[in-house]
């Protein structure tokens, strides 16, 4: 009782020091919060973007090498015995496959290649084992490829060589839902495989891709010349590049587009590791166990990622976390050149104290009392300061935007061209990226409050902890010696 | 009981070492009011410090009920200060946010009395000086005596067996020095405390059972230790000086 008494009147009668030093702290504090917060928005703005380009609960994705396609000879119009050619002859255009040739004039060529090379089924298991491992999915990536010949192609003044169209078809697994490139989609209309469609011709088709060709549930597409029921359209995340078909896996695998993609195997892996912190175990592990496959990580990802919303993160983290630093630096020293200003104008108080019997811990805890209640008026005053920052950056921050990959994972797409020469597959450059707005929400987690009210406590002991220094040293005999 | 022996006191001044007391002999009974005048600069308060355990001696050893003060720990003199010794100081030395019954209060904290008892001992001290209706005042709504009426509360409330005064009057008008002697003697007479009381002026050293006069640091005693009830009813005036040597008598100390 006497003590509450005691440091609320000196409180009281060093009012204006007292809110001085609560207001220096609740600055450092405010913007300490509004940092967080702005720094937690960013992060959350960027964990949408990742999230929208992996998949929720898909942690590493390990993709095989990609394939390796010959380019047709364009000189001498030989057939070669493997893959699809196209060759001008004298008689018109002539389309090889396998080996086999005919009259291309008027045909439509529709096959299916894989983007990138196969894993077995073995690996998928030996990923599945790994310590630091809690779910495995494998997928196969294909992609459709078609070319319609005209009929008149390859004829003096005959029409010219036709533009190829492509889309991706996602072999996945069933009864998967926590993982995988359909985890983080909605379904926005129909359903999405049930286990007794695991090896049916059905479809599942991106809100993109849907509109873009009118698909809707119920329509028919054609895979390699295979015809699919369209079940479901599926929306991804806006940041994302989605595949455009989804299909079966068991399906997907019976395409045997190329040669590669046989029975069983993949050339994706979905993986789920036991916990964040394992990320990089299991990258490691896998990269050790599959030394041709690419892993990627939501990390590594996020290196792709750029835009103003990687530059707001950097802000945040750079600029702003040195910024409260330094402020707090700097109301911590305030605060602790006033308690030492304010024990030396109450040397003779302490010596008196000490004179009458006072145990120096006990005015040392009189004096930390005082500092820690200015440090938590300082904490009340900076989350509401915080509150403040969060809710100004929300209603005048710029609109953040991340440029991102446009197909996850894909390090490089295979192209198709048609020319004099055939139809050649070749690799081309990784593909562009694409700008997705990114709205930044700042968030104050109860975390921060925590850290908040710590930081200001541990102000006002720092504080406190320098007076009492000085009281500790104070011998009674000089501090009365100044009284007189 | 005090018993100083051979007690020497030297302090640095940068390169000098200053002798602030020097070979002192001194054995104050329990009961005794031993007034010590001096000019300033002579050691008296010097003297006080090292009878308060505020100070170590250099050399020599001060001895309070047998114990030897210089050969405390610091915590074990702070106990020592706060259950046996009061101090009463020129300049009050009241904490100026308290009122005058918590200034008393302050007095008890380290003796953690239950809060029960504390009341009742802080209403009593205040009674005992006339503050009675002034417990709530701030040092500040007090005027000087009042505060130093305060202040022997504050260190009488523990019940102390020695009280150290320095210079108690010396902020007083001449009134309020009377005043506040006159409380002191009797509080002094009720309760047998041993009172050691630091002065410059003669006519309050007089009032003492023993007049010891610090010259360069050594005390010389001038008057020989006298009944209370034998001393002359004194009205204290102005004047200062060393004391003569009357040598009334040696009667010891009042009865406890």
């Amino acid at each position: 009782m006497f003590f509450a008494t005691y440091l609320r009147r000196e409180l009281r009668r060093r009012m204006r020091q007292a809110i001085f030093v609560a207001l220096g702290l609740a600055v450092g504090i405010g913007l300490v919060v509004t940092v967080s917060s702005a720094s937690a928005g960013v992060k959350k703005a960027e964990a949408s973007v990742l999230s929208s380009l992996y998949g929720a609960g898909t942690d590493v994705t390990v993709t095989g090498p990609a394939p390796s396609f010959k380019a047709p000879s364009s000189s001498n119009g030989q057939a070669s015995k493997q893959g699809t050619q196209i060759s001008l002859t004298p008689s018109g255009a002539q389309i090889c496959q396998n080996g086999k040739c005919e009259n291309a004039a008027g045909q439509t060529i529709d096959n299916v290649a894989p983007q990138y090379s196969p894993m077995k089924s073995a690996e998928v298991a030996d990923v599945a084992k790994l310590r630091d491992v809690s779910a495995v999915e494998g997928g196969l990536l294909l992609t459709d490829n078609r070319v319609s010949i005209p009929k008149d192609f390859g004829q003096a003044g005959g029409s010219a060589p036709p533009a190829p169209s492509e889309f991706s078809v996602d072999g996945v697994e069933i009864g998967r839902s926590s993982l995988g490139p359909l985890s983080a989609g909605t379904i926005t209309s129909g359903h999405s495989f049930t286990a007794a469609e695991a090896d049916s011709h059905v479809a599942v088709v991106d809100s993109g891709y849907a509109t873009g060709n009118n698909l809707k549930v119920g329509s028919t597409i054609s895979i390699d010349k295979v015809k699919f029921t369209v079940i479901g359209i599926v929306r991804q995340g806006q940041a994302s590049s989605p595949n455009d078909v989804y299909i079966p896996l068991q399906v997907a695998q019976a395409f045997k587009a190329g040669g590669s993609a046989e029975t069983g195997e993949v050339n994706t892996i979905y993986v789920t590791a036991a916990s964040a912190a394992d990320i990089p175990t299991v990258q490691h592990e896998i990269a050790k166990l599959l030394p041709h496959a690419t892993v990627t990580t939501a990390a590594s990802l996020a290196s792709e990622v750029t835009g103003s919303v990687t530059s707001a993160a950097k802000l945040a983290n750079d600029l702003g976390k040195w910024l409260a630093v330094l402020v707090l630096i700097a109301a911590f020293a305030v605060a602790s050149l006033l308690t030492m200003s304010a024990v030396a104008r109450r040397v003779a108080e302490f010596g008196t104290l000490k004179a009458i019997g006072w145990r120096t811990r006990r005015i040392v805890a009189q004096v930390l009392g005082e500092s820690v209640i200015m440090g938590i008026l300082g904490a009340a005053v900076g989350v509401g300061l915080g509150f403040a920052g969060a809710a100004i950056i929300s209603k005048v921050a710029p609109k953040l935007s991340a440029d991102v990959p446009s197909s996850s994972g894909a390090l490089s797409q295979t192209q198709t061209t048609v020319g004099p020469g055939g139809v050649a597959h070749s690799l081309g450059p990784a593909a562009p990226s694409h700008t997705v707005p990114v709205p930044l929400h700042p968030s104050i987690t109860v975390g921060v409050i925590v850290l908040a009210v710590i930081l200001a406590v541990a102000g006002g002991l720092l504080a406190g902890a320098f007076g009492s220094w000085r009281i500790a040293r104070l011998r009674p005999v000089d501090a009365l010696s100044q009284v007189a | 009981m005090y018993k100083l022996t051979g007690v020497t006191k030297l302090y640095q001044k940068g390169r000098r070492t200053v002798p602030a007391v020097r070979g002192l002999d001194l054995v104050i009974e329990d009961g005794e009011w031993l007034a010590v005048q001096g000019r300033t600069g002579h050691g008296k308060s010097t003297l006080l410090n090292l009878l308060g355990g505020l100070d170590r001696p250099t050399e020599g050893t001060v001895e309070l009920d047998g114990t030897d003060l210089g050969a405390l720990r610091e915590t074990q003199l702070t106990k020592l200060r706060a259950d046996k010794i009061g101090f009463i100081f020129q300049t009050f030395n009241l904490i100026p946010t308290l009122s005058a019954a918590e200034n008393v209060e302050a007095a008890l904290i380290p003796l953690d009395v239950a809060t029960a008892d504390r009341r009742a001992r802080i209403a009593a001290a205040l009674e005992s000086v006339g503050l009675a209706d002034r417990a709530a005042h701030l040092p500040s709504e007090l005027s000087g005596g009042q505060q130093q009426r305060t202040a022997i509360a504050r260190a009488l409330v523990k019940e102390p067996t020695v009280v150290l005064a320095d210079e108690p009057t010396g902020n007083l008008d001449e009134d309020t020095r009377d005043e506040i002697i006159g409380l002191l003697e009797k509080l002094w007479r009720e309760r047998g405390l041993t009172l050691v009381l630091v002065t410059h002026d003669s006519a309050i050293a007089r009032r003492a059972q023993r007049v010891g006069v610090m010259t360069n640091g050594r005390l010389t005693i001038h008057q020989a230790r006298r009944s209370v009830t034998s001393r002359p009813g004194i009205r204290c005036g102005s004047g200062s000086g060393t004391f003569p040597d009357h040598r009334e008598g040696q009667d010891g100390p009042p009865p406890r």
